[in-house]
């Protein structure tokens, strides 16, 4: 993977991932991740019990707190909640546990580009720490055409401050599905298919590193699983 | 029980479905059926116990009941003839006056708010709350019950699943230190109790420090509990 990168030019690869297991002690699974030098924690809880107003007699009830960095949640951070509210529900297995809550929490502990990207892929983290029933993983990528036309991968927030059009979208793991796009500013046809693709391909290198991160936390060598790939292509 | 892949939600197993061409298999949590596919819902490693069951073993700290388990609980309140009790599920569980030895509808036992019993789930279903029983089907209550004094804490499942295997080592070996009483619940929960404080206190830390050895580190790890247990 490594050599890889290097073929690749400076703006079309991933920014460096990194993530922590459990490093909250009283929820049911939490993940400190960063890419490059944004930072999130997210923790799940459930299933638990749920109010009555929000009972679901055949499924469970998903919640999501998404808390910024300082102050109190405002428009644009709902949005962002609501945005990861959407792909969790896509993803969840809710069926399993009926009558009950599942609540995500996501705390920004530094913005530094791509954040809905990088909420997204904490909290699906979180949910796989937790133990939470999913149909599959997910990731996201985020991606801008800054003001020379050139498509830069996973920005940070310099690189951001001159962009002309931006775009996330995140995928399933098993048939790779289209799971949410936000897109803004104005983007040829052409070119969003283009970056549709550089992100799918980016999308492969995060789930690796879900991979070799959660086998290692369950105490397997990332080597051996890597050698066998149990993944239907 | 053998070592095998590690599996994330959505993985397709076909290893089971060629099994399962021959002969009858039990999806054990962490896997589902669709169709004629078996599919990973969690992530962790998946283990096959001879001759047809699997399962994925995920580290997980959220209890979900299954009838037979052994679990601790904390009575919450008293609900008409059954009293609720907590045992870190979803649903608060709920067990009868008279699942208990030598309880009739006159002879109550005297639970109350607080208290910690050692149960065995009777009946667990998604759809409706779980029940709990401080008797076998003999009507004994064997070393089920109410426990007095002790020190109890939180662990994770793997912990108290691992300390409940029957060939497990730990306690053996914690035994040849001091004598204890100790109640592990498949729910992540574990009460001791010890002759003082001091050592109820060295036997929660030497607990604790095998929370991150695996099945294969905990041996070596049962040697250094007594340097644990003097700190």
């Amino acid at each position: 993977m490594e050599k890889q990168k290097d073929e690749k030019s400076g703006n079309e690869k991933l920014r460096q991932m990194s993530c922590e297991f459990n490093s909250l002690s009283r929820c049911d699974g939490s993940v400190m991740y960063s890419q490059g030098a944004t930072i999130v924690i997210a923790a799940v809880i459930g299933p638990v019990e749920t109010k009555t107003q929000n009972l679901c007699i055949d499924g469970s009830y998903l919640e999501c707190n998404y808390r910024p960095k300082a102050g109190l949640p405002q428009v644009k951070e709902r949005i962002r909640e609501a945005a990861i509210r959407d792909v969790l529900e896509l993803a969840l297995l809710s069926e399993s546990y009926p009558r009950s809550k599942m609540s995500v929490q996501v705390q920004e502990l530094e913005d530094r580009g791509s954040m809905d990207a990088c909420a997204l892929n904490a909290s699906c983290l979180a949910m796989l720490i937790g133990g939470l029933p999913m149909k599959y993983s997910f990731a996201a990528v985020h991606c801008i055409i800054n003001e020379k036309g050139e498509i830069v991968l996973d920005p940070d927030l310099s690189e951001m401050q001159h962009q002309r059009a931006s775009f996330t979208f995140a995928f399933d793991s098993v048939e790779g599905n289209l799971l949410l796009i936000q897109t803004k500013g104005s983007f040829k046809i052409a070119e969003f298919n283009d970056i549709e693709c550089l992100c799918r391909a980016a999308s492969a290198q995060i789930f690796e590193f879900y991979r070799s991160h959660l086998a290692n936390y369950h105490g397997r060598a990332s080597k051996e699983t890597a050698t066998t790939p149990m993944e239907e292509t | 029980m053998t070592s095998s892949n590690f599996v994330m939600p959505g993985d397709r197993v076909s290893s089971i479905e060629d099994l399962a061409k021959t002969k009858r298999v039990i999806l054990g949590p962490g896997l589902r059926r669709l169709d004629d596919k078996v599919v990973a819902s969690k992530a962790g490693p998946l283990r096959h116990k001879e001759p047809n069951t699997f399962w994925v073993d995920n580290y997980q700290r959220r209890y979900v009941p299954a009838r037979g388990d052994l679990v601790l609980g904390i009575v919450r309140a008293k609900a008409g003839d059954v009293y609720r009790v907590d045992i870190g599920s979803a649903d608060v569980a709920t067990i009868s006056y008279l699942a208990f030895e030598a309880a009739t509808k006159k002879n109550r036992p005297d639970l109350n708010p607080g208290d910690m019993i050692y149960a065995r789930v009777l009946n667990a279903n998604a759809d409706i709350e779980p029940e709990l029983v401080c008797v076998n089907s003999n009507g004994k209550r064997g070393k089920l019950g109410v426990l007095q004094d002790g020190f109890f804490f939180k662990c994770s499942l793997n912990l108290g699943r691992m300390l409940l295997r029957e060939n497990c080592p730990a306690l053996g070996a914690l035994n040849e230190e001091l004598p204890y009483e100790i109640a592990v619940g498949v729910n992540g929960r574990i009460w001791v109790k010890a002759h003082t404080p001091r050592d109820t206190l060295g036997l929660v830390n030497a607990i604790l420090s095998l929370e991150n050895a695996g099945y294969a580190e905990i041996e070596k790890v049962c040697g250094n509990l007594t340097e644990v247990m003097q700190t």
